[in-house]
């Protein structure tokens, strides 16, 4: 998986200019029910793995949330 | 489960919207939104208006105005039904069945059954269902299948995340038997142990009714809510519509011996058109095949978006010839169901404003 494509993607949904791997996602004003909905859209339409509820909510950092894509698509 | 029905067809169908129509671009302030984030939930969720029914409008209302329309066009008699089942969330009373009181109000005989059942956005399919099986006792010739919510009653107006999509409507449509050799294939799942992920949870006899359950209280940021407004797990939700849904309908069209390209629509529940586009994405449908304007203008109707649909964006094609297509409603329960059917041609397709009597 392409990393830097992921976070590119991430910043898009949480209309920011960049996401570092360190950033914790609820840092972000953008990081609302929305966002994780289309988090999850997108991780099934471009990785094709599907994020659980329970999973989403358990995720600190972008580097978290990337980890649990790749781990998935394993 | 897998259900089969044969010579049975749906024969009229008229979608009923209460007048009201509210626009985003107004209501936006009241949900503490800056003009930003508005923009961003409008594009993502394809959002401009919907209806909402006033406070003394009840679903039965919506419904019962379609039902006087077919009377009047000549289009149903009264002597014709032979049962009515409503099908709803927002019923008149707790007792009795709303049904009961259509039955009244229409002035139809004795010999008629009246069921009323409680569900959501498979609501449609649901009503679909039990028509047939009511359509096989043999007295039974024509059902009257009343699908309505007026869903505005449960969510605060301030709920920035789900009044927004929210919308009231109305649905009759008439189920008979008939001669040609029709079937309709259906496949009815349902999951109790995820039912948490959308509940009322007060207002009944597991939380009665109390100044607490009445309590509004702003559970985050401009989402406002009271025990007896509806609370959904979103991502729960959002699971649900993509890992169970699709392949139920790539199940059921294997079932009825079609593909992809033999169906003409797709007429899916509409619970926004993000989900919809993601759904008909994943099955690698054609949007042209899906179409998804129903809650950008009217708002989720739960059990009406289906008819509503078709009305909307099919009825001319659909009285004048037969279509093939496929329908599927999912959601509270949770249930899903999908069905793969010829529709047309109908005697009645429309949609109609309603105006208090």
């Amino acid at each position: 998986m392409d990393k830097t494509e992921f976070y590119q993607r991430l910043a898009e949904i949480l209309d920011v200019e960049e996401v570092k791997p360190e950033n914790v996602l609820k840092d972000f004003d953008g990081w609302d029910s929305l966002a994780i909905l289309s988090v999850l859209a997108m991780a099934d339409a471009k990785y094709g793995v599907s994020i659980k509820a329970e999973e989403i909510r358990s995720v600190v950092t972008a580097e978290d949330l990337a980890r649990l894509v790749e781990a998935k698509r394993k | 489960m897998k259900c089969i029905f044969k010579n049975k067809r749906i024969s009229s169908i008229i979608t009923v919207v209460p007048s009201e129509e509210y626009r985003f671009d107004d209501e936006y302030p009241l949900y503490k939104m800056t003009e930003t984030q508005a923009k961003r939930f409008k594009k993502m969720m394809s959002l401009d208006r919907h209806r909402i029914a006033p406070p003394e409008v009840c679903a039965s209302d919506l419904c019962l105005f379609g039902v006087q329309r077919l009377l009047d066009g000549g289009v149903l008699k009264k002597e014709d039904i032979d049962a009515i089942l409503f099908i709803s969330q927002t019923p008149d009373y707790i007792l009795p069945a709303t049904s009961n009181v259509i039955h009244g109000k229409l002035g139809l005989d004795h010999d008629v059954i009246c069921l009323d059942m409680n569900q959501g956005c498979a609501g449609y399919l649901t009503g679909l269902q039990q028509a047939c099986l009511l359509l096989e006792i043999p007295a039974v010739s024509k059902v009257l299948l009343l699908t309505g919510d007026t869903s505005s009653k449960l969510v605060d107006r301030r709920n920035r995340i789900s009044y927004p999509i929210t919308g009231d409507a109305g649905a009759a449509t008439v189920i008979e038997r008939c001669r040609e050799e029709k079937t309709i294939d259906m496949d009815v799942k349902n999951d109790g142990s995820r039912y948490k992920a959308l509940v009322i949870p007060g207002g009944a006899y597991r939380m009665p009714s109390s100044a607490e359950t009445l309590e509004l209280r702003e559970v985050e940021e401009g989402v406002i809510k009271c025990l007896e407004h509806a609370d959904m797990d979103g991502a729960a939700i959002f699971n649900f519509t993509m890992d169970d849904v699709p392949p139920q309908i790539q199940d059921v069209l294997s079932f009825s011996g079609d593909t992809w390209d033999s169906i003409e629509h797709f007429f899916l529940h509409q619970p926004n058109p993000f989900i919809v586009t993601q759904m008909a994405q994943k099955m690698k449908i054609p949007p042209a095949k899906v179409p998804n304007n129903v809650v950008s203008l009217y708002g989720n109707c739960a059990s009406v978006t289906i008819p509503l649909n078709i009305a909307l964006n099919c009825s001319e094609p659909m009285l004048t010839g037969t279509h093939r297509v496929c329908l599927s409603g999912f959601g509270v329960g949770l249930t899903w169901i999908s069905a793969v059917l010829d529709m047309g041609p109908l005697d009645f397709c429309k949609l109609v404003d309603y105006k208090a009597t």
